[in-house]
Parts: C-alpha cells; sequence; structure tokens
C-alpha cells in the first residue's frame, strides 16, 4: 500500500483534527502516525497516511484539498519515501544548546548554519521569543544529536565564536544532564 | 522531548544559583604501601597515588564540560596514615606528610586527606606518632589533610585524646602564627567519622573500604534560598511543612548532578563509585551561603531564637531528598555551618547575632559541628580540649558524627579578624567565655564511657 504525508496550517479552533481525519477515513485511507504542534495561534499537523489502491499522493491531495481548504485550512501532500526506519545517527550522543540574549535578525540563522557546517542535525527546536531587549525574554533550545566521534571541542568553539559575534550568551551539555535534575 | 521549563531552570542553577559539584574525591587505599623503611613507604604511596590519579583531574574536568556543571575541586583521600604507618616516628611521619603534598602537587588536586587516626577506644603506638608529627606537617605542607577520631557511641570519647588534641592545635597554630594559624584549618577532630567523606578536612578512606573509590560532595545552598525566594514571592505564607518540601525537592535535584558526574567519572577510570554526600556546602562567595537560607527563611540572621528549629528542618529535608536522588548516600550528608567558608556566617558572628554557645547548640541537629571557628589567640590548651570535649559528647549521645575544626589565632582577640584565603575564607574570632584559664575537669583524662544506648545487640 502507498503512503502519504500530509502537511496541514489553520488558525487554530476546535474541530481541526476531526475534519482531517474524517475526510480521509471517508477516502479509504488510514492514519498511520501523526505529530501536531501549535504556535501562537496556528495548528500544523503532519499525517502519514496509507491511501487505498490504485490512489496517488496527487489524487490525495485534490481530494484533502477540495475538502479541507472550504474549511479554511492549507495542506501540502506528497508520497512518504523510504521505510520505517528511524533516521537516527549510528552512536550518537544528545546534546543541547541554548541560546538567550537580545533579539536581532538573524539568530537562528547564525546559529543553525554553524550547526549545519558541522554536518549535525537538530532533532527538536524551541524558541520563547518575547522581542525586545531583555536578553532573558529570548531563548533559543536547539537539540541536536552529535556523533561519537565527532570533535565537540571545535563544533563547541565554532558554537562559541558565532554567539559572541550575536551578542548571545550559550551553553553547550549533554542532555542526560536535565533529564536527571528533573525525571526520577 | 525536553520542556523549555526543564532546560531553563537547569540553566538558571548553574549560572545564577552557584550550583556546581563541589568535590570528586578519590579514596586510594595505601594499607599495603606500609613497611619500615621511609624511602620504601614513600615511593610505593608515590606510585600507587599516580598510579590510579595521573588523568584523573583532566577526567573530572572534561565531564564537568559535557554536562556543563563545574566539578570545583578534584582531591584525593587516602588509608589512614596512622595505620599506614605505624611502624614510623613522628619525624618520618612528618617527611611522609611532605611526600604526600608533593604527590597532591603533581596530581594537581587540591587537598590530599587521610593523615589521620582512629583513636576512640584508645592510642596505639602509630596514632600516638602521627599525632605528635601532625603540628609540623601541617605547618609545612600546603595540601594535606588531617583527621583524628577520638570518640565514636559505642566506645565513648578517649579524653586522654582530646588532652591530646587540644595540645596539638595549639602546637599546629603556634607554628603559623603568622598565618593566623592556618595550620588549624586544616584539622579536624571527630566523633563517629564517617569513612567516606568526600569533603575536606574530614576525608580518609575507611578501613572496610576498597582500593580505589569516588565519593561525590555536591552543594548547592544558593540554588536552595533562591527556590525558596521564589516559592515565597507567590506565596508569602508559606508554612513550614510546605517549605520543608520545596528545600527537599530542591535538594533532590541538586543530588541528581552529583550521582550523574560521579557515576561518569567512576565509570571512565573503572574504578567504582562510593557515595553522593549531599551536603549544602558553602563558600565565601556571594550567593552560595547557607547563612543566607536562615535569612530567606524570615530570621534576621542565623545565630538568632529559631535557628536551631530552622536548622533541623534544613538539615532533614536535605538529606531526605538527596537520599531519593541517590543510590547510595553517605558522608556527612546534610547541612554546613562553617563560620569562615560562609560569608554570611562571619557575619552573624561579627554583628553579635551568633556565639560559641549557639553554634553549639546547632551542631546537634547539623551534619557537621564547630567547622572553621576563630578562636582568640589565648585560649588555653585545655579549653580547646574542653570546647572539643563538648562537641564530641553531642556526637556520641546523639549517635551522629559531629567534628571540631578550631582555630586559636595567634596574637589576636575575640571580635578581631583571621584572614584564610581561598575556599577557607576568613573570619570573625568568636569569643569563648572563660577560656583563657586551665579546666581540672578535663586534665583528668581516661574514658568517658559509650552510651548505655550503644548496646543495641
Amino acid at each position: 500500500m502507498k503512503k502519504a504525508i500530509l502537511s496541514i496550517l489553520a488558525r487554530d479552533r476546535p474541530g481541526i483534527v476531526a475534519a482531517v481525519s474524517r475526510a480521509l477515513t471517508d477516502r479509504h485511507c488510514n492514519i498511520e502516525n501523526v505529530s501536531q504542534t501549535m504556535l501562537q495561534k496556528e495548528f500544523a499537523g503532519i499525517f502519514i497516511v496509507t491511501m487505498p489502491p490504485g490512489m496517488s499522493s496527487a489524487d490525495l491531495h485534490r481530494e484533502m484539498a477540495s475538502s479541507l481548504e472550504p474549511l479554511g485550512m492549507h495542506i501540502y501532500t506528497k508520497p512518504c519515501e523510504g521505510g520505517e526506519d528511524d533516521c537516527e545517527v549510528e552512536n550518537s550522543e544528545p546534546f543541547v544548546i541554548t541560546t538567550k540574549g537580545p533579539d536581532r535578525k538573524g539568530l537562528v540563522a547564525g546559529i543553525a548554519e554553524v550547526i549545519a557546517r558541522h554536518g549535525v542535525n537538530i532533532t527538536n527546536l524551541q524558541a520563547v521569543f518575547k522581542g525586545g531587549n531583555d536578553p532573558g525574554d529570548n531563548i533559543m533550545i536547539y537539540e541536536v544529536d552529535l556523533p561519537a566521534t565527532f570533535d565537540r571541542q571545535a563544533f563547541a568553539r565554532d558554537l562559541r565564536a558565532k554567539a559572541d559575534a550575536l551578542h548571545l550568551e550559550i551553553s553547550i551539555q549533554h542532555r542526560n544532564i536535565f533529564e536527571a535534575i528533573h525525571r526520577i | 522531548m525536553l520542556t523549555c521549563r526543564e532546560i531553563i531552570s537547569t540553566l538558571e542553577m548553574l549560572k545564577s544559583e552557584n550550583l556546581d559539584v563541589r568535590t570528586v574525591t578519590l579514596g586510594i587505599n595505601l594499607l599495603d604501601c606500609a613497611g619500615e623503611d621511609i624511602a620504601h613507604v614513600k615511593r610505593r604511596i608515590t606510585e600507587r597515588i599516580l598510579g590510579l590519579a595521573g588523568n584523573f583531574v583532566e577526567l573530572c574536568d572534561n565531564i564537568g564540560q559535557k554536562y556543563g556543571i563545574p566539578v570545583v575541586n578534584k582531591r584525593i583521600a587516602v588509608s589512614p596514615i596512622a595505620v599506614v604507618g605505624a611502624s614510623l616516628s613522628p619525624a618520618r611521619l612528618v617527611e611522609l606528610a611532605q611526600s604526600l603534598d608533593a604527590v597532591a602537587r603533581e596530581a594537581r588536586v587540591d587537598f590530599i586527606g587521610g593523615f589521620s587516626a582512629l583513636v576512640e577506644k584508645g592510642m596505639a603506638r602509630g596514632d600516638r606518632s602521627l599525632i605528635a608529627a601532625i603540628p609540623e606537617a601541617l605547618s609545612t605542607t600546603e595540601r594535606v589533610c588531617a583527621s583524628v577520631n577520638v570518640a565514636s557511641t559505642r566506645a565513648g570519647i578517649n579524653m586522654d585524646a582530646v588532652l591530646l588534641m587540644g595540645k596539638t592545635v595549639k602546637r599546629a597554630a603556634q607554628l603559623t602564627a603568622d598565618r593566623d594559624g592556618i595550620a588549624c584549618t586544616k584539622l579536624c577532630v571527630f566523633a563517629n567519622i564517617p569513612e567516606d567523606i568526600p569533603f575536606m578536612a574530614g576525608a580518609y578512606l575507611g578501613i572496610g573500604e576498597a582500593d580505589a573509590v569516588i565519593n561525590v560532595g555536591v552543594s548547592g545552598p544558593g540554588v536552595v534560598k533562591k527556590a525558596i525566594e521564589r516559592a515565597l514571592e507567590t506565596n508569602p505564607g508559606m508554612d513550614l511543612g510546605s517549605v520543608s518540601e520545596l528545600i527537599k525537592k530542591t535538594a533532590y535535584k541538586v543530588t541528581r548532578v552529583g550521582e550523574l558526574i560521579g557515576r561518569e567519572v567512576a565509570e571512565q577510570l573503572k574504578i567504582h563509585f562510593g557515595v553522593v554526600d549531599l551536603s549544602l556546602a558553602p563558600t565565601p562567595h556571594v550567593g552560595d551561603s547557607v547563612g543566607e537560607i536562615f535569612q530567606s527563611l524570615g530570621l534576621r540572621a542565623i545565630g538568632v531564637p529559631g535557628t536551631t528549629a530552622a536548622l533541623a528542618l534544613l538539615n532533614d529535608a536535605v538529606k531526605k531528598g538527596g537520599a531519593f536522588a541517590s543510590s547510595r548516600v553517605g558522608g556527612l550528608s546534610g547541612a554546613f555551618i562553617p563560620v569562615s567558608e560562609d560569608l554570611n556566617i562571619s557575619e552573624a558572628v561579627r554583628d553579635g547575632h551568633l556565639c560559641l554557645e549557639k553554634l553549639e547548640a546547632i551542631t546537634s541537629v547539623c551534619s557537621v559541628g564547630l567547622d572553621m571557628v576563630a578562636l582568640p589567640g589565648d585560649t588555653s590548651e585545655e579549653t580547646v580540649s574542653a570546647i572539643m570535649a563538648d562537641e564530641m559528647a553531642i556526637g556520641v549521645i546523639n549517635n551522629k558524627t559531629t567534628a571540631a575544626r578550631l582555630i586559636p589565632v595567634p596574637g589576636k582577640k575575640a571580635g578581631e579578624s583571621a584572614y584564610f584565603g581561598g575556599l577557607m575564607g576568613h573570619s570573625t574570632i568568636i569569643s569563648v567565655n572563660n577560656g583563657s584559664g586551665d579546666n581540672p575537669f578535663i586534665r583528668r583524662g581516661g574514658m568517658i564511657p559509650a552510651p548505655i544506648h550503644s548496646l543495641r545487640n
């Protein structure tokens, strides 16, 4: 059975998930997995679905769009490639990078560039942006996976240099410390 | 996925609340290095210690960096030298102390503990030699720490030893008179000494321990204080039961840090992990004070009425939180009240809120004792012994550890300042009633017998 990935954006309100799942069921699609998040009153969801025989992702898109766009939702659909393996890096260690500093253009781009340059994947990203100059009000949290054989010193050095240039305070530490303190 | 709150609160603890691992202490067994030939003994000890501690400091720093939590001190604790050096003369033992000092320097640890004797039931030849060597050993070395256990709940109080230690403390102070008696800051007299304290000056490797062990001392009085302040901001009418619960949870978090780091150090060194000592151990830095916790609870200063009750609450809550956080808790585990190391406590003495008598009273509910207490220079040997005896009695009768780290500062009087520097801080000299007189009671010597409740068999 072929799979497709649907990505849905909508102004948040009760009934979105019901509408999406109803539309999928009506077309004989099965929801395999879903991830949903909310950011400042916008709903965003990713649905991995199996389609009935004979349906392509283009077909599914057309059908779903016709049901959901009138309700004010935006949909992006594509075929799901590859198997179900997790794309976890082998033998990697989870680290958490936190930056704190006054808001300005290019903070995320700057840090993300260094991370990308070292070939590191960001597995989770959270921001607490309130704008303005109080450093406490602008915190970015990047969870990354560092391969075991990675040169952490060089990575840390480059990150700190970039953070200095952007007037950010930066911390880099293994994820276990956060779990150890807050979870039993 | 970690929540924002978890990450931010952890970082706050590190950045502005002085959360750190106060010490990782490597315990090294030296019992098989014993011998009569001093050169042989020194060589074996040096080889043994450097063999195990070669990359110890670097490893602690790397692990500290990995987790973003500084390991502030790295220390070594060895088997009691009175046992290892039992056949050596006092002069040779001084030489041995100097050798330990050199090894500590080479291993880059800041202190090496274990120049110790256990004399609760009687003094053997090796013990006497060690005690005789203490003043010179501590005044001619920088990093060596000494401890003598003079009492235990099972044995009673060895008053001959207490008398001898009063003389020893005075002599050590005399030999370092130009530095306010600093040798005494490296000497502790104990009742019921634990075998696995990671902190100095009481750290030594107990006789029942293995070849090597890693013990961790955490800290975090700043974290506790901030937690209390934050809670009181949202709930100013918080009652003491809730305060206790809050301290317990905070102590849990602080201890988890020590457990995580200690285990990893132990794993990487392939040495077994001993205990986490979850003591709230202050430093002279602002915001890293136990005394300030009392103020955040609503007492004007440590030493005013209510202090003993507050300390009882604090000490117990710390133990409970820490016990849940670690698979093995040991050492002292509670709240320290070192008069000179804690700026706030030192000021409380200076401002007249805290006197020796109140300090002694609160040692009955805390985990250490009369710690880093600077006394007037004219305090007599017998009075020093008597102060120790009082502290030992509290420990023996209440089946807890107590200790006395007393510094009679040559040439200075009560109210003046003694300056020890670094982590040891500086202190206002506390007054002692009838301090310069003689004390025929103490002179009697002998043993104060063990209390009846020690008969537990």
